[in-house]
């Protein structure tokens, strides 16, 4: 089973982890994408790449409520539309020219991206927070194996030294699964710290038997 | 103070980049490492017989591994940046200069491979890398829960300029940055530090200054 | 085969001053080959047979051609005025489309935010009209009359200044830039990007310059030039997609582009298709 492939929102990474006024890099199935918050905290998505000249616009900086290309500093508002074009200060920038804007959307500390507006709501982990990200080298089956984990909602449970987990696991490349932990709110921060380790070691087991081949 | 420099080594840019940041003055000596190999020359191999830069000079003290040169600026000039305010720290201190090696030899050494038509294994050097860098995020992260935006503590040390460039360049090598939020937010840190300078490869954080063109609109 | 009008082009492939009897093996639009000084101490380039290709000994670098060159390898007669220190910058690989390293270096938009407080920097961003052609005769494509606010045109310029620029491409994968020499008022610095094509997604770009200065090193030279095109570096792996669009619908120019849509339909025009990408994907 693994449903948490399938939903229509897919997390892309922690809301801590994009404060205001910067860009970070994300993949969706259908390509990769930048995700920006304005220095007024508005959260966008779209597509990585400028329509100019195809420069990654993860890579470029927001300045107050919009982002900015790194390559000619071509300027977009949040919903794709560019506002300005550097080279062309008093130019009126054409209505044609958009990067491909994606739905966002922040839950319970995580940021869900997804090409279209879906009907449903991203799910919800009732009185757990998220810790933090990784990129696992394996697939799904093989998290499951190293982690001894359990289905719940549309993650996997695991209890580490007695601290309950839940990680919520999506398939990046095909070859790489992106995989948020998130833990009881009220867990202590000796246990955070621990839940982090625990997490590298089984990131290192998961690749492992994905390589090997290794099964229990 | 002379530094013998490279403009596109990364750890001649750790001596430029903590001279900058603490406001020590260097004279710099442009060394032909590429295309014209002068730091196998007679002249710098009489300085440093590994045949290596960056090399620095002060008076008739020579130094030779950037990680010294940082420590040395630092104890001169601005011994906040040592870090030693407490044993704890100290040994901190040591233990990513240690590491910033390990980066050196992995990410510098993939870079080499993919940029200046370098020898070696290029899947192992990025092995190495990537192992290197997870072990820094996972780091970094914990120095977030603590509430602390550098590898030893709230404030920058030479530990944090001793591993920032290589980690920085790392794409030069094809190793992606993309999956380390918390290294992200480190060198964001870092690269937002008053008196903190640029090398190519490094882009300049434009969201720093004020946009121009509202600046225009509103005078 | 398409790529065969590009197969008949000149490309580099070594500094002349970097040779040795060993060789160094290289690529050449896919095929091995290797560089090396030959028996009577001639540059040779040998390919995957041991077969000789054609060599022509020019600007510093060897330049072979994997086909039949119809015609000499272009000159920079100003490349010949005697008193230019003439500057082998070296070797960057770079993971791009050798167009796409072209075309970044017929661009001068980025200046302000690539090559910040050295090429270009803000508020000073706007292009002014310039001039584009594709010489019939010559078969090259020509801008000329381009100017751009510069914090530091170069090693030996002090301050800001307003710089002239000419760009020229004379061949598929290479540029001559001609820019306002600071020390001569009224002579221009020859800067060049030759670049060496071992993939449709690989390069190795090979700077070349003829510059008058008498101030700088020429380890200080070298060191600028490599800086500047070091910081194109990232921008250059980081285009999607890898190859140059020559489809039009793909990416859209401006005004201050017309040297890059020139030098798209020249490229078009001639069949000059390896490392660019046809059909919108």
């Amino acid at each position: 089973m693994t449903h948490t492939l399938s939903l229509p929102w897919t997390p892309v990474a922690l809301s801590s982890d994009v404060p205001p006024g910067t860009v970070i890099p994300a993949k969706l199935s259908s390509g990769p994408i930048a995700v920006w918050r304005t220095q007024s905290g508005h959260l966008s998505a779209n597509g990585d790449r400028c329509p100019h000249r195809g420069m990654r616009l993860s890579h470029g900086f927001v300045r107050g409520e919009t982002l900015s290309c790194i390559y000619h500093g071509w300027r977009f508002a949040d919903d794709g539309s560019c506002t300005h074009i550097p080279a062309h200060p008093n130019l009126t920038p054409p209505s044609a020219i958009k990067c491909n804007p994606r739905q966002a959307k922040e839950s319970g500390g995580v940021i869900w991206v997804a090409d279209e507006l879906p009907d449903e709501e991203p799910v919800f982990f009732e009185g757990y927070k998220p810790l933090r990200s990784l990129v696992v080298a394996a697939d799904e089956t093989s998290v499951r194996e190293a982690t001894q984990a359990t289905d719940v909602d549309s993650g996997l449970a695991v209890n580490h030294a007695g601290t309950d987990i839940r990680l919520l696991v999506s398939d990046l490349d095909g070859e790489q699964v992106f995989v948020i932990l998130l833990l009881a709110e009220n867990t202590s921060p000796e246990a955070c710290v621990s839940a982090s380790r625990w997490a590298e070691v089984m990131r290192q087991k998961a690749e492992r038997i994905c390589n090997h081949g290794e099964t229990t | 103070m002379k530094l013998y420099d490279y403009i596109l080594s990364p750890s001649c840019y750790k001596v430029r980049l903590l001279a900058s940041l603490i406001g020590a003055k260097l004279d710099l000596q442009s060394v032909d490492f590429h295309p014209g190999q002068e730091h196998k020359g007679d002249a710098l191999l009489t300085l440093n017989p590994a045949g290596a830069i960056p090399i620095l000079e002060d008076g008739a003290f020579v130094l030779t591994e950037s990680s010294a040169m940082l420590a040395y600026l630092a104890a001169t000039t601005a011994p906040e940046w040592e870090g030693r305010e407490t044993p704890d720290m100290s040994a901190k201190v040591q233990q990513w200069l240690a590491f910033s090696h390990r980066l050196t030899a992995s990410l510098g050494g993939a870079r080499l491979v993919e940029m200046l038509h370098g020898n070696g294994d290029l899947d192992a050097l990025q092995g190495a890398g990537i192992a290197a860098l997870r072990e820094l995020e996972a780091a970094l992260f914990e120095q977030r829960l603590a509430g602390q935006s550098f590898l030893v503590g709230e404030q920058p040390t030479i530990a944090d300029i001793a591993c920032f460039p290589y980690v920085a360049l790392a794409p030069d090598g094809s190793i992606t940055l993309d999956p380390y939020p918390s290294i992200r937010l480190w060198m964001r840190a870092i690269r937002s530090l008053p008196g903190f300078i640029e090398m190519p490869g490094i882009h300049r954080l434009h969201d720093l200054v004020p946009d121009p063109q509202s600046s225009k609109e509103d005078h | 085969m398409t790529d065969t009008a590009m197969k008949d082009a000149w490309y580099p492939v070594g500094l002349c001053s970097d040779l040795s009897a060993d060789g160094r093996k290289t690529r050449l639009m896919g095929e091995p080959i290797t560089v090396k000084t030959g028996p009577v101490g001639a540059p040779e380039v040998l390919n995957a047979d041991n077969e000789p290709l054609p060599v022509i000994i020019r600007f510093g670098h060897v330049w072979t051609s994997l086909g039949a060159p119809q015609t000499d390898l272009f000159t920079i007669p100003e490349a010949d005025q005697p008193s230019r220190k003439l500057v082998d910058v070296g070797v960057v690989r770079v993971k791009c489309s050798p167009l796409r390293a072209v075309e970044n270096f017929l661009d001068i938009a980025h200046f302000p935010f690539v090559h910040t407080d050295i090429l270009g920097a803000e508020p000073h961003t706007e292009v002014e009209d310039y001039k584009v052609e594709i010489r019939d005769e010559e078969d090259e494509v020509w801008a000329t009359k381009v100017k751009f606010f510069q914090p530091q045109a170069a090693k030996s310029a002090e301050g800001g200044i307003t710089t002239e620029y000419m760009y020229r491409v004379p061949a598929p994968t290479c540029s001559v830039l001609y820019k306002t020499c600071p020390p001569r008022p009224g002579e221009w610095d020859v800067i060049c990007l030759f670049v060496q094509p071992l993939t449709e997604d690989l390069c190795d770009v090979w700077p070349w310059m003829a510059l008058y200065d008498e101030d700088n090193t020429m380890t200080e030279l070298i060191h600028f030039q490599q800086m500047i095109f070091l910081q194109d570096r990232s921008i250059l792996e980081n285009q999607i997609p890898t190859r140059l669009p020559l489809d039009p619908g793909m990416e859209m120019p401006t005004r201050a582009d017309m040297t890059s849509v020139a030098y798209r339909r020249w490229l078009k025009r001639h069949n000059y298709t390896y490392g660019a990408q046809l059909v919108a994907k």
